[in-house]
């Protein structure tokens, strides 16, 4: 029983220590943030990388998105004939849940492993070092660049997935139930408020800022050589994944 | 001048620097020796301000460093230049973009200069034209040339070298050590020397301080520790034991 004690509390203070060393680092890159205080070079760098090669990834699955959610109302829109209520069912799910979350998770494995595997093998390969010995300050040098261009980049992202997903969305309606996509969009600008956008982006918003804490947090607190790197990689991945869904979960509660 | 008084570093339970205390007199080099593991190279990153002692107290030129924040660090470090064992090259940048690093976050220099002064330098290395090189271009006593470089280019009166001949063959150790005696005598930088090359520095370093299981064992000029009766430090001098 004492050993079970133990063991929770050893994991429980493992997870303060994460989480606390989690809240230092948004502190410190807020500390910059206003005003701010970051390299232009490397923010352009850094926006370039996160936003334009993240980009074909997340229109497919965007694109994929819609279909499915098509695919997934399609079902009971043809048992009721309600073909004019497919644009709003598949929109609702698509810009207030599906969308970001599912652009969130891409985002996290593509650009949040990325940031952790770059910061971490910088950390291991004395480079953070050697900043801090040249008198540059890695926060303001490394982490707020990747902070400001992960945040906008996953929110801007997001837009275009909402987008894509709905373009998706009309082709399969067309293709598979013969739903004109004028009915389609129809039904979108009818039913869908501003709200429903505005809550899926929120949501991305806070998913970007959750990836970007995370995935430097974890690159940052790297040690151990290459085995280091890939154990980071890991714990940011799952850590982001986790922390995505609970942050959907709290803001769905929230903004209901 | 750099003095580190009483230093004591933990890492967990052990005591991998033990009340160590050690000054380096303005314009000199000093050569830290000592088998690996021993502490030289946290000591040097302690006397950097780069690792925080747990014990005891690191001056710069006499100010007190220990308790610095990180933006008071970062003005004392602008007098500083360092070149790491494992090179620590931006590897995302070219070599031109290492080197002229320093300068650019000064803000000083017009970028005309900056690319003059980085071509000056790599031609003073022996490696002239590899400025659109990348690091994982080069070899390994190319990219130790180019972290030279890199350490150097700002003229900082404090530069630390960290085992600058690790894995080079005799001939590329030998045009390290070119590099360092030059600088010495050109910039009159006081310089912090790991090395375990004793053959290639003796005749470069004006005192030698050796360290073992993070204590310093002894400490002297080249003809000291060549009359040192200390059994330990002689068979290390003389390539007897590691």
């Amino acid at each position: 029983m004492r050993r079970i004690l133990g063991m929770i509390g050893t994991a429980f203070m493992g997870a303060a220590h994460e989480v606390g060393g989690m809240l230092i680092l948004t502190g410190q890159v807020l500390r910059y943030l206003v005003p701010p205080r970051l390299d232009p070079m490397e923010t352009w760098r850094n926006l370039y990388k996160v936003g334009v090669k993240s980009f074909p990834i997340v229109v497919v699955t965007a694109l994929l998105v819609g279909a499915i959610m098509v695919i997934q109302t399609g079902q009971m829109v043809a048992e009721f004939d309600a073909f004019g209520l497919l644009g709003w069912g598949a929109g609702f799910a698509t810009l207030r849940e599906v969308g970001p979350v599912m652009i969130g998770l891409m985002f996290s494995g593509r650009v949040g492993a990325n940031n952790t595997a770059e910061l971490g093998t910088m950390k291991v390969t004395e480079q953070v070092d050697a900043l801090r010995a040249l008198a540059i300050n890695p926060i303001t040098y490394l982490i707020v660049p990747r902070f400001v261009a992960i945040v906008s980049m996953m929110f801007l992202l997001t837009v275009i997935g909402n987008l894509t997903a709905l373009l998706g969305g009309a082709a399969t309606a067309q293709a598979l139930l013969g739903v004109n996509p004028q009915l389609f969009y129809a039904s979108i600008a009818e039913y869908l408020e501003l709200a429903d956008l505005m809550n899926g982006l929120v949501k991305a918003w806070f998913f970007g800022v959750a990836i970007a804490v995370v995935s430097c947090y974890f690159g940052m607190s790297t040690t151990g050589g290459a085995v280091g790197v890939g154990r980071s990689v890991n714990n940011s991945v799952v850590a982001s994944a986790v922390s995505i869904f609970v942050i959907d979960y709290l803001l769905t509660w929230i903004m209901k | 001048m750099i003095e580190v008084r009483n230093v004591t570093k933990y890492y967990g339970a052990e005591r991998v620097l033990d009340d160590v205390s050690v000054t380096v007199r303005e314009g000199t080099q000093t050569g830290l020796i000592g088998p690996g593991g021993a502490g030289k190279t946290l000591l040097i990153k302690i006397m950097s301000g780069l690792v925080p002692p747990d014990e005891g107290q690191v001056f710069v030129d006499g100010v007190e460093i220990t308790g610095m924040n990180a933006i008071e660090l970062a003005k004392v470090r602008e007098k500083m230049g360092m070149l790491f064992q494992n090179y620590a090259l931006f590897d995302f940048m070219t070599v031109e973009d290492n080197i002229a690093f320093p300068l650019r976050q000064e803000g000083k220099l017009d970028e005309d200069v900056i690319k003059q002064k980085v071509a000056d330098i790599l031609e003073s290395v022996d490696l002239p034209g590899i400025q659109h090189q990348y690091p994982r271009e080069l070899s390994g006593g190319m990219k130790k040339r180019v972290t030279f470089a890199r350490a150097v280019i700002h003229d900082p009166p404090i530069l630390f070298y960290d085992d600058p001949t690790a894995g080079l063959d005799p001939v590329t150790s030998s045009k390290i050590f070119i590099l360092l005696e030059k600088r010495k005598v050109e910039s009159g930088a006081t310089s912090v020397v790991i090395t375990h090359d004793i053959l290639g520095v003796r005749d470069i370093i004006d005192e030698f301080v050796m360290i073992e299981k993070g204590q310093v064992l002894f400490r002297g000029s080249r003809a000291e520790i060549e009359a040192t009766d200390q059994q330990r430090v002689r068979q290390f001098w003389l390539g007897e034991a590691d």
